[in-house]
């Protein structure tokens, strides 16, 4: 029973994944893109930890969701914020 | 980017965001983490005040210069820890040959010179996020037109 | 109905192969340079995600060994390593591309590429 919720939670996961990922590409607003591929990075972090690899997953939401996103906040900051 | 909501969060989350990377860098030999992981959270914490602040704020906590100097010392005590090694007659970066102590293996002090290696790697790493990020802000306003 | 029970089971490769699909086809069809640069990490971490995916034996644990080495089943750490210098890579080029992408913002007012071209055929 427990291996078939986890199954269910890490198909739900992924398909959060896929959904985040089209989200991004169909965003207008770039600031919006950037915070929903945050939230993008947070859950592929917590896919790594249900695929028992924790320094993977820490090192993902260090760098991939924490630092990519301030630097692609800086960037749209010194550019345009619209598409 | 003025915005009260975002000055206010990012000044009661930062403190902690520190001591985690703290936590990390200084448990690198025990858990999942290391150098890497937590210099990164660690510079993401100063990166993240100088964002929703202001550079002034930011250069208050870290200057872009002394990033630089932190970002070289951080290489520097990396390999003087390396040539421990080879002063005392074993290979570059010898951990138990070199003489460190080893320690019982679970406690904090323990794995010898993999403890001071992953100290100076949190500090190199977390100044060079910290140089990343000025130098994508700031730009070429030092150096002038280039084109 | 041999395949679908195979791919139901591989279900990990066929999200990696998907969200690469979809990272590359934002890639090609917007003409934001920002969001290239944000198709290009999905790409990336799809390619981890691909690896670690690999790696993972069903029921291991995580590969850390406390003092007495008591678990039976590990999970291969070797593509996780590997990743982790992917993942590093993958924000080098970020930051790198952001300022190459401040750059041109400087130069042509614009960050859109069609624009860039247009401003670049009446030069």
């Amino acid at each position: 029973m427990v291996d078939v919720l986890t199954e269910v939670l890490n198909v739900l996961l992924l398909l959060f994944l896929v959904v985040c990922a089209i989200a991004v590409a169909q965003i207008r607003d770039m600031l919006s893109a950037v915070i929903v591929f945050a939230s993008f990075g947070l859950i592929m972090a917590i896919v790594w930890q249900q695929l028992s690899s924790p320094d993977v997953a820490m090192v993902e939401a260090a760098l991939g969701t924490g630092v990519t996103t301030l630097l692609l906040i800086a960037a749209i900051s010194k550019t345009r914020r619209a598409e | 980017m003025e915005d009260q909501i975002v000055r206010i969060t990012s000044r009661l989350v930062a403190p902690f965001i520190q001591v985690y990377g703290i936590y990390v860098i200084l448990h690198g030999h025990l858990s999942p983490g290391g150098g890497f992981s937590g210099g990164a959270i660690f510079g993401a914490s100063l990166v993240l005040v100088a964002l929703s602040f202001n550079l002034e704020v930011g250069a208050k906590q870290i200057s872009h210069a002394t990033a630089s100097v932190l970002e070289s010392g951080g290489a520097l005590g990396f390999v003087i820890t390396g040539l421990v090694g080879v002063a005392v007659g074993a290979n570059f970066l010898a951990n138990r040959a070199a003489g460190f102590p080893l320690g019982e293996t679970g406690e904090f002090f323990s794995a010898g010179a993999i403890f001071i290696i992953t100290a100076f790697l949190g500090v190199k790493v977390a100044s060079t996020i910290v140089t990343l990020f000025y130098n994508i802000i700031e730009g070429e306003d030092k150096s002038g037109d280039a084109h | 109905m041999e395949m679908l029970i195979k791919i139901v089971h591989n279900y990990y490769y066929m999200v990696a192969i998907l969200l690469f699909v979809i990272g590359m086809h934002t890639m090609l069809t917007h003409s934001n340079l920002i969001k290239k640069v944000i198709a290009m990490n999905i790409m990336d971490t799809s390619v981890f995600l691909m690896f670690v995916a690999v790696g993972y034996t069903y029921g291991g644990a995580a590969p850390i060994i406390t003092a007495p080495a008591n678990e039976v089943l590990y999970v291969n750490p070797l593509p996780g390593s590997l990743m982790l210098t992917g993942i590093v890579v993958a924000v080098s080029i970020t930051a790198y591309a952001l300022s190459l992408v401040v750059k041109i913002y400087r130069y042509y007012g614009t960050v859109d590429y069609d624009e860039i071209c247009l401003i670049r055929s009446q030069e």
